[in-house]
């Protein structure tokens, strides 16, 4: 039972770093940030809104998506992200990274 | 104003000084009332208070939320933690030598005293000890907290070094011409500390008029050093000019200490104070006598070091002329 805590804790940061691919591979067509949160947990991967909203802002502030205001229906303005050219050129070598890593922890643990 | 607006004008109330904060607002508030859509949607019933309040209770208290939105959670991140761990030891070092000698020199200087006395000085020389500790650890945290803050993530490789080192340079002999920036960083803190402690700010009077005749030259000498010390911090390597101002300094630097060993009466521990001091207590005129001859044996010991620090000045400049012909 003591254990719990621990596997939490090194879940909490085994999801952290992968959170970033996640939002990147998914904001290739525009979405706002409630979108993307059920686009993602549709697939699987729930997210804190604590969490999205503030790495949203980090890779906008470091150049990998762009975002504007738009108000699309119900007069609710609503900020949409979609991915940037460099976000694109990062998310492919991310991509190729993952997969090397995957399969080795893959076959690590087989 | 809804629950929600007083939720979102909370969470501005804690968000940390960001641009964009009247962003980060709207963007909640749109956030928010799509999921309490959502909610009335599911619970096939428009929306009211007490969903809104099982909304805003799911999404978190208003200082967490603000908080995640942080980018510098810390005080001082792990890319500054390193070096300001050198700053801190170095800093605190110095404090406590300085904090100490002044409390010896203050024992010293009230001399002729009594056990109370003594012991008195002493716990003072400990509590000025702390608490200038404390006051230099608050100093060095503020300006690492500012740093944190105002230099860009970029700037985290110049801290590392990670970039500039080479393992080769383990097996290399050291280069004899390179600055030791430590050393020279001590020298210029130590030198200012002694040109305070000359020119009175410390306000301990050991020192007589016929001392305070070389104040003078000895201020020109300390500030010398201090602007060599400066000049090679900024050069990084010793030139030639670095080491003839060296030897000009360090000679004047004897000069002056043999005069002063020349001079009698320079400090107020006097043949005729502690005469008297002997005449009070009997016992411990050998004390007294060791006491009067510190002054002398500071200088000469004084004197032995600018002696080596001459010959090594003298030593580098020869070796320098001789590569270069």
């Amino acid at each position: 039972m003591e254990n719990d805590e621990l596997v939490q804790n090194m879940l909490l940061e085994l999801r952290r770093g992968s959170l970033s691919l996640a939002v990147l591979s998914q904001l290739g067509k525009e979405q706002y940030g409630y979108s993307l949160l059920k686009a993602l947990s549709d697939q699987g991967m729930e997210i804190d809104q604590s969490t999205l909203y503030p790495l949203l802002r980090r890779l906008e502030s470091q150049g990998l998506l762009q975002s504007d205001w738009r108000i699309v229906d119900e007069a609710r303005p609503r900020r949409y992200y979609v991915i940037s050219a460099q976000g694109k050129a990062v998310l492919t070598k991310l991509k190729r990274e993952w997969s090397v890593m995957t399969e080795t922890i893959t076959k690590m643990l087989s | 104003m809804n629950l929600i607006d007083k939720y979102v004008a909370e969470v501005g109330k804690h968000l940390p000084l960001l641009k964009g904060r009247a962003d980060v607002e709207k963007e909640l508030k749109s956030t928010l009332e799509d999921m309490l859509e959502d909610k009335a949607e599911q619970a096939g019933r428009p929306r009211d208070e007490a969903m809104e309040i099982e909304l805003l209770k799911e999404y978190g208290s208003p200082q967490n939320i603000a908080s995640s939105y942080n980018p510098h959670p810390y005080l001082i991140g792990p890319r500054m933690f390193p070096f300001f761990l050198m700053v801190l030891k170095i800093v605190l070092a110095v404090v406590v030598v300085v904090m100490f000698a002044l409390a010896s020199i203050k024992a010293v200087a009230a001399y002729p005293l009594f056990a109370t006395d003594f012991m008195q000085i002493i716990m003072q020389g400990f509590g000025n000890a702390l608490s200038a500790a404390v006051a230099a650890f608050g100093n060095v945290v503020i300006v690492f907290a500012i740093l944190e803050r105002v230099l860009p993530d970029k700037e985290i490789g110049d801290f590392s070094n990670e970039k500039g080192w080479d393992p080769a340079s383990l097996a290399r002999q050291p280069d004899p011409d390179m600055v030791k920036r430590g050393e020279l960083i001590a020298e210029v803190v130590f030198t200012v500390l002694g040109l305070a402690f000359l020119n009175g700010l410390f306000n301990l009077p050991i020192f007589t008029s016929e001392f305070s005749k070389f104040i003078p030259w000895i201020n020109a000498v300390f500030l010398a050093d201090i602007v060599l010390d400066i000049y090679l911090l900024f050069t990084a390597k010793w030139n030639a000019l670095g080491r003839v101002a060296k030897v000009i300094i360090e000679a004047v630097g004897i000069a002056v200490t043999v005069m002063l060993i020349r001079t009698p009466d320079i400090t107020l521990f006097t043949s005729e104070s502690l005469l008297s001091f002997i005449k009070i207590s009997g016992e411990a005129g050998n004390v007294a006598l060791a006491a009067h001859y510190t002054t002398s044996i500071t200088l000469i010991v004084i004197l032995i070091i600018q002696g080596i620090e001459l010959a090594k000045a003298l030593y580098r400049l020869l070796k320098i002329n001789y590569k270069t012909k």
